[in-house]
């Protein structure tokens, strides 16, 4: 692993781009608030702690889903990939880099939702920490799988309405913003093929705000495991 | 210590994607001066052969060795010692030509001060210096072509890749590419479709076209057959000639000729390669 490039690639992709691309890091803080003054006013203030878990997970899911489409422009459009493939770095070291300055655009929105968090006496130690474990687990997560589904789309244009319907699918419809007790089983279990399902499960568990789902536990882990493979195998580092 | 003039041997290439066209078909050939360029019209097979080379797409049969090394097997090592530019290349809008830079050469394994003094080198040598801090949105075309003519450089590779370095840009920023490429050290192979690219460029041309090789040699040695030569044209439905692209009819002469087809309306042109293409029925409707 080549931690120097990821370091790199983080700093001037992610974090420079904080300052010279704000509108970005705007949207990505907006959309979630929107939800937060949404759930606030229809639920009467009884779902704000979920609106904010859920917004977490939602800013950091969205910046991984978008790290992914990125990729594929990268790949299709800007050739800098095929650039990349020519030099002693790796495939996990490329999609690392991409998504954890993804991560680095997300700070100002986590930032955000930490302060109205605590202003709503939302975090102790313990949880802050778990909760923390479970924001690197959604980001791991939904980069791979966010990896895998732009690894399959070959022509530039479809990436950002491809982007926008996985936003949608993966951070809107999961229980992310409400209780997972809500939804059926089937549907639950439906949803639990998105790492965010499970990661919203466990931390609705971790604020007391629903019953801890200890099984998402295992299921979490093997889905990480299994995206990621295929995202690295089809990001087409080397094509056939 | 740089090794020039490493040794690129291909043996019988072939590539068949999984639509069943084949974008290769059988490329032998040895790549052994400091700067060969590869010509071809769009779809040729120049890029294919290309990424071939530089390890980013696997061969359907056949053998690649770059210095002794196997592109299949030895894929890693080559990496360490090439560097890939590919076609069309666009640089990343908000990021300056040293952010590129740096980030380019620490993917390559350099530490981050030894990338910075790279750079800066390479920058300077380019004359992109001024232009170091600012983001590459804001930078012409062909300053933005030296991006990545400065990460060749900088890189200080054996073997370089330059895949079609100048397509759509202006005369001027070619000019202007083409003297970045002539800094570069270590050796190069270049894909374009300009012949005046091929003989500014390089000391070896190798033609493709269809996916195989149509002629090789240095240029002098491609057009030497052509001596006493030019070609005659004119655009008309009428006329008749071996050679038809369009509405134009063209014909080689002698020289003495000329003078009788001037009369006839032809225009007489100094041969040049594209009537290599020419000759071999390239580019030919009917």
């Amino acid at each position: 692993m080549n931690l120097r490039f990821i370091g790199t690639f983080i700093w001037y992709y992610g974090i420079r781009s904080i300052k010279r691309g704000p509108s970005y890091i705007i949207s990505s803080i907006l959309y979630p608030l929107v939800f937060l003054f949404l759930i606030t006013i229809f639920s009467a203030g009884r779902y704000l702690d979920y609106a904010v878990i859920g917004g977490f997970i939602s800013i950091v899911a969205m910046n991984a889903i978008y790290s992914g489409s990125d990729m594929a422009f990268q790949r299709l459009q800007l050739r800098t990939q095929d650039l990349f493939v020519a030099t002693s770095i790796g495939p996990a070291d490329y999609m690392l880099g991409m998504g954890l300055s993804y991560l680095a655009t997300s700070l100002p929105g986590i930032l955000v939702y930490a302060i109205i968090g605590a202003y709503l006496g939302l975090f102790g130690l313990a949880n802050a920490l778990l909760f923390t474990l479970l924001l690197i687990a959604v980001l791991l997560g939904t980069m791979a799988i966010s990896f895998t589904i732009f690894g399959f789309i070959k022509h530039v244009r479809n990436i950002w309405g491809i982007a926008g319907i996985a936003s949608i699918l993966l951070t809107v419809l999961p229980p992310t913003f409400y209780p997972y007790t809500l939804l059926p089983k089937a549907l639950l279990y439906a949803f639990m093929l998105s790492p965010i399902t499970e990661v919203s499960m466990l931390s609705q568990g971790v604020f007391g705000l629903a019953p801890a789902a200890y099984y998402a536990i295992p299921v979490l882990i093997i889905e990480i495991a299994i995206y990621s493979g295929i995202g690295i195998k089809l990001m087409r580092w080397r094509e056939k | 210590m740089l090794k020039y003039w490493c040794m690129i041997s291909i043996k019988n290439l072939k590539k068949r994607y999984d639509d069943g066209n084949f974008a290769i078909r059988g490329i032998s050939a040895d790549f052994d001066k400091r700067l060969t360029t590869v010509i071809g019209r769009n779809g040729a097979g120049k890029t294919t052969m290309m990424r071939i080379l530089s390890t980013q797409l696997l061969q359907s049969s056949g053998t690649v060795e770059i210095d002794g090394l196997d592109n299949v097997k030895d894929a890693k090592e080559i990496r360490k010692r090439i560097v890939s530019i590919p076609q069309e290349a666009s640089p990343i809008g908000y990021l300056t030509p040293m952010e590129h830079l740096k980030m380019y050469l620490c993917a390559r394994g350099m530490s981050l001060k030894d990338a910075g003094i790279e750079a800066s080198k390479a920058l300077r040598e380019l004359e992109l210096w001024h232009a170091r801090d600012t983001p590459s949105d804001m930078l012409s075309g062909g300053m933005k072509r030296k991006i990545f003519v400065a990460m060749a450089l900088a890189a200080n590779a054996d073997t370089i890749f330059l895949d079609e370095p100048t397509t759509g840009l202006d005369p001027l920023s070619r000019i202007e590419v083409w003297s970045a490429i002539k800094r570069l050290r270590g050796n190069i192979v270049l894909t374009t479709h300009y012949m005046e690219e091929a003989a500014e460029l390089s000391e070896a041309v190798v033609m493709v076209e269809s996916g195989k090789i149509i002629a090789t040699g240095t240029i002098k040695s491609l057009l030497s057959k052509f001596k006493g030569m030019a070609r005659a044209e004119i655009t008309s439905s009428s006329a008749k000639a071996k050679y038809t692209i369009g509405n134009t009819k063209i014909e080689y002469i002698k020289l003495k000729e000329a003078e009788s087809y001037v009369k006839n309306g032809y225009a007489i042109k100094p041969i040049t390669l594209d009537d290599l293409f020419i000759m071999r029925g390239v580019n030919i409707e009917s």
